[in-house]
C-alpha cells in the first residue's frame, strides 16, 4: 500500500514537472519574459508536490507505532501491569494480528489484535486522504505562483543547495552517532575494568570472561590481569609496521615508475593491473596469506633452521603490505603527475638527469599529496582484520619476533563478538572499548597526517 | 661580438627538420646565432620559434614523438649526434620559460641547484657565492638578500621570472634561451628584464622568442622571422625591420597578419 502511494506520489511529482514546464511555454507564448528558464517551473512545482508528501510521511512513520501503542495499551492501563508486561502484551497483539503467534491466545488479546488492525487501516487512509489532499493543496498554490510568472529559480536553486546539505549532514551525524554508541559502552566498561589495567595491562585474556556464568554478580576483581591491551595494540602496529615496510618501497617505487618512467603503452596495461590488486577482497587475501605464504615461510624457516610459526606475524603483515600497495602506488602516481610539467622542464633545461629531477623537485613537490597516500594505507593496515584474522591467529602474544603469531585489536573485535554475547556484559563492552582506542589512533593518524601536509604546503607552494 | 671584425658564430643549424608524430613543425631550418649577441625569433603563434629554441637544448626529448632532423652544431660539436651527453649540453645552453617556474624551494636552493646537480662548488661559502653572484647578475640580490631561504614561489611575477634567469645563470652557460619571458609579465618587470638582456649579452649568448615586435626591435641584433614552420628570413634587426627583403616579413612586421 505504501508503494502504491509512493510511485502515486512520483508520478504526480513528474506530471506537476511537465505541467510546470508546459506553462511555463504558454506564458512564453503571450510575449512575456520568463523569469528562468521553462525546466525551472517544472522543478519548482514537483518540489512543492514532493515536501509536503515527505514531510507527512515521515511524520506518520516517527508518530504512528507510538499513537497506535498508545491507544491498544489505554485498554490496559489501571490493571497493574508494569512496563515490560505492557511491552510483551503489544508485542503479542503485533504478532496475533500479522498472524503469527503462537502462544496461547486470549480473548483481551484477541480484541486488542482487532482493534490495533483497524486503527492500522485507518493511520493509512488518512494518511492517504492527508497526503494526496496535502500534494493538490501546494501544487495548485505553486501553481498560481507559476502563472503569475513570479521567480522560480531562487526557490529551486535553495532547495537544491538545502538538499545537498542534508545530504551531508546526515553523514556528519551518523559519525557522530557511532562514536557516541562507542563512547557509552567505553565507559560502561572502564566502570568495571580500570583504566590504568587496559592500557598497561600486558595481558589479554578475553576468552576468561566468557565461563562466566551471567546470573552470578559481577565481580571486577575476577577480570584482573584478562583484558590488559598492550599485546595486541603491540601487535596492531607490529603488523601494521611490517605491512608498510614491504607496501611503501614497493608502492612508491612502481608510482614513480608508472608517472616518470614508464611509456603510455606500458602506464596503459601495468596501472590497471595494479589495480586490480586493490579489488580482491580481504578474504582471499586472507587465505592466500594463511595458506600459502604462512606455510612457505614455515617451510622456508625450517629449512634455514628457524622456528616459525604457521601463523606469523610476517605472514600477514607482508599480504597486508601486498593489499595496500596499489592504493600507495596509484595515489602517489595521480599525486606525481599532477605536479606541472614546467617544473620538470625547469629542471631538465639545467641539465639534471630524470632521477636528479625526481628526487630533487618532483618528489618534494609531490611529497603532501604522497604522505597522504601512506597514511591511507597505515589506516587500512591498522583496520584490516580478515587478514590477521586468518594468518596471525587469535592469540595475543606480547612478541616483537616477526616469526611467531601475534594479534591485532580489530581480530580480538571479531573475537569478542562472534558467537553468543550478552549487552552490558564487560567482554561485549571490551569490543567497544578497543573499536573507541583504535577511532583514537586512527584519528591522532589522520591530525598528525592533516598536520604534516599542511606544513609542508605552506612551504612548497 | 665580433673579432678583427669577423661574426663569430655560436651556434649553426643546418637543415633542421621537426617533426611531432606524423605532423612536420619545421621545414629545413638554417640559422646562424652570433655569439654574445641578441637574437630575436618572431612569427605568429605555432610557427615553430619554440620548437625550433627547444631543438638548441634537446628539450624536445623530453616528448616523446617529437623527432628532430638536421645537424646543430654548437662550438662546431653537433648536438644531435649519438655522443652528445645532454647532462653537459644542458649545462651550457641554459633557459628561461613562458611561465616563470620556479622550483617549491628557497630562494637559495632554486639558485644553488644547478651548481649542485654539476658539482661546481666545493664548499658552502662558493655556493653561497655563486647563489650571490647570480642574483646580482639577474639584477635581484638587492631585493631578496634578507629572504634567501623562503620559498620562491612567494615572489611576484617579474621577480620570479628574475630567479629563474639568476638560475639560468648559475652554472655560467655559454648560451641562454629565453622562450617569450615576459608575455607573463607587466610593463615594469617587462622592462627590467629586458635591461637585464642587454647586460647579460656581454658574457652569454642569448636566443629570445617573442611575441612582442617592440621587444624583438629593443633588445636584439639579429632576428629571424618565422611562418608556418620555415625559416622566411634572418638578418640583423635593422634591416629586418627597417628593410625586409621578402614581403611576408614586411608584412608581419606592419601588423598586417599574425
Amino acid at each position: 500500500m505504501n508503494l502504491i502511494l509512493f510511485t502515486f506520489i512520483v508520478l504526480l511529482g513528474f506530471t506537476s514537472y511537465y505541467f510546470g514546464r508546459k506553462k511555463a511555454y504558454t506564458i512564453q507564448s503571450t510575449k512575456k519574459r520568463l523569469t528562468a528558464l521553462p525546466q525551472f517551473y517544472g522543478y519548482y512545482l514537483a518540489i512543492w508536490c514532493a515536501i509536503p508528501a515527505f514531510i507527512i510521511f515521515s511524520l506518520w512513520a516517527i508518530f504512528e507505532p507510538t499513537i497506535v501503542k498508545l491507544l491498544i495499551l489505554s485498554d490496559y492501563s489501571n490493571q497493574g501491569y508494569l512496563d515490560d508486561e505492557l511491552n510483551l502484551i503489544y508485542e503479542k497483539t503485533k504478532a496475533l494480528s500479522r498472524g503469527q503467534f503462537t502462544g496461547e491466545i486470549t480473548p483481551f488479546i484477541e480484541a486488542s489484535a482487532e482493534k490495533y488492525l483497524s486503527l492500522r487501516s485507518i493511520a493509512q487512509s488518512s494518511k492517504v486522504v492527508i497526503v494526496l489532499s496535502a500534494i493538490i493543496a501546494s501544487v495548485a498554490y505553486a501553481y498560481k505562483r507559476i502563472s503569475s510568472n513570479s521567480r522560480t529559480r531562487e526557490p529551486v536553486e535553495k532547495f537544491l543547495n538545502a538538499v545537498l546539505f542534508t545530504a551531508s549532514l546526515a553523514a556528519i551525524l551518523t559519525t557522530v552517532g557511532i562514536v557516541f554508541s562507542l563512547i557509552f559502552q567505553t565507559i560502561d566498561f572502564f566502570k568495571v575494568i580500570p583504566l590504568f589495567d587496559f592500557v598497561f595491562g600486558t595481558h589479554w585474556y578475553p576468552a576468561k570472561a566468557f565461563v562466566r556464568d551471567s546470573s552470578e554478580a559481577l565481580d571486577p576483581t575476577m577480570y584482573s590481569d584478562t583484558f590488559g591491551a598492550v599485546p595486541i595494540f603491540a601487535g596492531t602496529f607490529f603488523i601494521a609496521f611490517i605491512a608498510m615496510c614491504v607496501a611503501i618501497p614497493i608502492g612508491l617505487m612502481s608510482g614513480i615508475y608508472l608517472a616518470e618512467y614508464a611509456s603510455t603503452k606500458v602506464r596503459q596495461y601495468a596501472k590497471p593491473l595494479i589495480e586490480i590488486l586493490a579489488g580482491i577482497p580481504t578474504v582471499v587475501y586472507g587465505f592466500f596469506a594463511a595458506l600459502t605464504v604462512g606455510p612457505f615461510l614455515k617451510e622456508l624457516g625450517t629449512s634455514m633452521g628457524l622456528e616459525v610459526s604457521a601463523e606469523s606475524a610476517l605472514a600477514a603483515g607482508g599480504v597486508m603490505g601486498i593489499m595496500i600497495i596499489p592504493f600507495i602506488s596509484s595515489l602517489s602516481d595521480d599525486v606525481i603527475t599532477s605536479v606541472p610539467q614546467s617544473l620538470r622542464d625547469g629542471s631538465y633545461a639545467m641539465g639534471a638527469t630524470k632521477s636528479e629531477t625526481i628526487k630533487r623537485v618532483i618528489f618534494p613537490a609531490a611529497l603532501p599529496g604522497i604522505v597522504g597516500s601512506i597514511l591511507l594505507g597505515v589506516s587500512r593496515a591498522i583496520g584490516e582484520t580478515m587478514i590477521v584474522v586468518m594468518a596471525s591467529g587469535l592469540a595475543a602474544n606480547l612478541t616483537l619476533n616477526p616469526l611467531e603469531s601475534t594479534s591485532t585489536i580489530t581480530a580480538q573485535i571479531v573475537v569478542i563478538l562472534i558467537g553468543d554475547q550478552a549487552f552490558g556484559d564487560p567482554k561485549t563492552q571490551a569490543a567497544f572499548a578497543l573499536g573507541m582506542s583504535l577511532f583514537l589512533v586512527t584519528l591522532c593518524l589522520n591530525i598528525v597526517a592533516l598536520r604534516v601536509v599542511k606544513k609542508y604546503r605552506e612551504k612548497y607552494e | 661580438m665580433r673579432k678583427n671584425g669577423v661574426k663569430m658564430i655560436k651556434i649553426k643549424a643546418k637543415d633542421v627538420d621537426v617533426f611531432y608524430g606524423k605532423k612536420q613543425a619545421l621545414f629545413n631550418i638554417s640559422l646562424d646565432i652570433e655569439e654574445n649577441q641578441v637574437t630575436a625569433l618572431i612569427g605568429p603563434s605555432g610557427c615553430g620559434k619554440s620548437t625550433f629554441l627547444r631543438c638548441l637544448n634537446r628539450m624536445n626529448d623530453v616528448i616523446d614523438i617529437c623527432n628532430v632532423k638536421g645537424e646543430i652544431l654548437i662550438n662546431d660539436f653537433n648536438i644531435n649526434d649519438k655522443s652528445c651527453d645532454v647532462v653537459r649540453l644542458r649545462e651550457k645552453i641554459g633557459m628561461v620559460f613562458q611561465k616563470p617556474n620556479p622550483f617549491p624551494k628557497t630562494l637559495y636552493e632554486n639558485v644553488s641547484y644547478g651548481p649542485t646537480i654539476h658539482g661546481m662548488a666545493q664548499s658552502k661559502q662558493e655556493m653561497d657565492e655563486i647563489v650571490e653572484t647570480s642574483l646580482k647578475k639577474a639584477a635581484l640580490w638587492e631585493e631578496v638578500k634578507d629572504r634567501l631561504h623562503e620559498p620562491g614561489t612567494g615572489l611576484s611575477g617579474g621577480q620570479q621570472q628574475r630567479l629563474c634567469i639568476a638560475r639560468a645563470i648559475s652554472v655560467r652557460p655559454e648560451v641562454i634561451l629565453m622562450d617569450e619571458p615576459c608575455s607573463a609579465l607587466d610593463p615594469i618587470a617587462t622592462a627590467q628584464i629586458e635591461e637585464l638582456i642587454d647586460e647579460l649579452k656581454k658574457e652569454h649568448t642569448i636566443i629570445i622568442v617573442t611575441h612582442s615586435m617592440a621587444q624583438a626591435a629593443r633588445v636584439s641584433q639579429n632576428t629571424g622571422f618565422f611562418h608556418l614552420g620555415q625559416l622566411i628570413e634572418h638578418g640583423s634587426t635593422d634591416k629586418i625591420f627597417k628593410n625586409p627583403d621578402n614581403k611576408k616579413t614586411q608584412d608581419y612586421i606592419t601588423g598586417r597578419f599574425g
